[in-house]
């Protein structure tokens, strides 16, 4: 399958089906946290963020959150894998 | 006359996050009287089990691994498995949150799978039949019978 990037508003128009396959395709993982016993998880996808909060982990999603607020990584700050990140751009 | 039960399969997975390996350990269940699943939350753990390995032991039908781990990540593992002349040929999958092209052109380079991590239980089910799918073909077969029963 081809990838189309798309926006945060076009990916807001999506059924939530459609966001999870693009997400669980596209979506780069940046970290998890937990707020109490919830367990989030945060992606980049294309040029905005998707969090995604678990009822259960990886089994039960309670909701998601899109947004383009760069804010929303600071939780995420210590798991972010700078090795990494720099690996890929050496690649390219 | 007694009849002698097949050994189980072995399938070992390093990844150093509990939750997953839990996941993944339950997910497995469904194949328990088929497959004996060894997990480490180390690749380092997971290295040094394979080296008490002797070639006379019947070895590991699938290896798993996360990319992302501190110590000996996924990316080393699966080099040094590929120069472990007993173990070389062991089908390997790299199990990751990531879905760099990259790390995909990685594992492709060291003969490996690539599957993403889960986002929910739907796709669960459909990752798990994608990790069997790397198994050994007398694996998949014993899998294969056991569903027709």
């Amino acid at each position: 399958m081809t990838k189309k990037a798309i926006g945060l508003a076009e990916y807001n128009e999506l059924t939530q089906e459609q966001q999870l396959d693009i997400l669980h395709r596209d979506g780069a993982y940046v970290g998890k946290r937990k707020i109490g016993q919830q367990t989030v998880v945060l992606f980049q996808l294309y040029g905005f963020y998707v969090e995604v909060y678990y009822k259960q982990y990886r089994r039960q999603i309670d909701h998601t959150l899109a947004t383009n607020d760069v804010n929303i990584v600071h939780p995420y700050f210590d798991q972010i894998n700078i090795k990494g990140l720099n690996k890929d751009k050496d690649d390219k | 006359m007694t009849k002698s039960l097949p050994p189980k399969s072995l399938v070992l997975y390093a990844d150093d996050d509990a939750d997953d390996r839990e996941l993944i350990r339950e997910a497995f269940e469904e194949f328990s009287s088929l497959i004996d699943l060894v997990t480490f939350d180390k690749g380092s753990e997971l290295l040094q089990f394979l080296q008490n390995y002797t070639p006379l032991q019947p070895g590991p039908c699938l290896i798993i691994l996360d990319v992302n781990m501190p110590g000996v990540d996924g990316k080393q593992a699966l080099r040094k498995i590929r120069m472990m002349d007993h173990i070389k040929d062991v089908p390997v999958v790299m199990f990751t949150t990531s879905t760099l092209p990259s790390e995909a052109a990685f594992a492709q380079a060291y003969g490996a799978g690539f599957v993403t991590k889960p986002l929910h239980t739907q796709q669960i089910h459909q990752i798990i039949h994608e990790l069997i799918n790397h198994c050994t073909d007398d694996v998949k077969e014993r899998i294969r019978n056991q569903k027709g029963n």
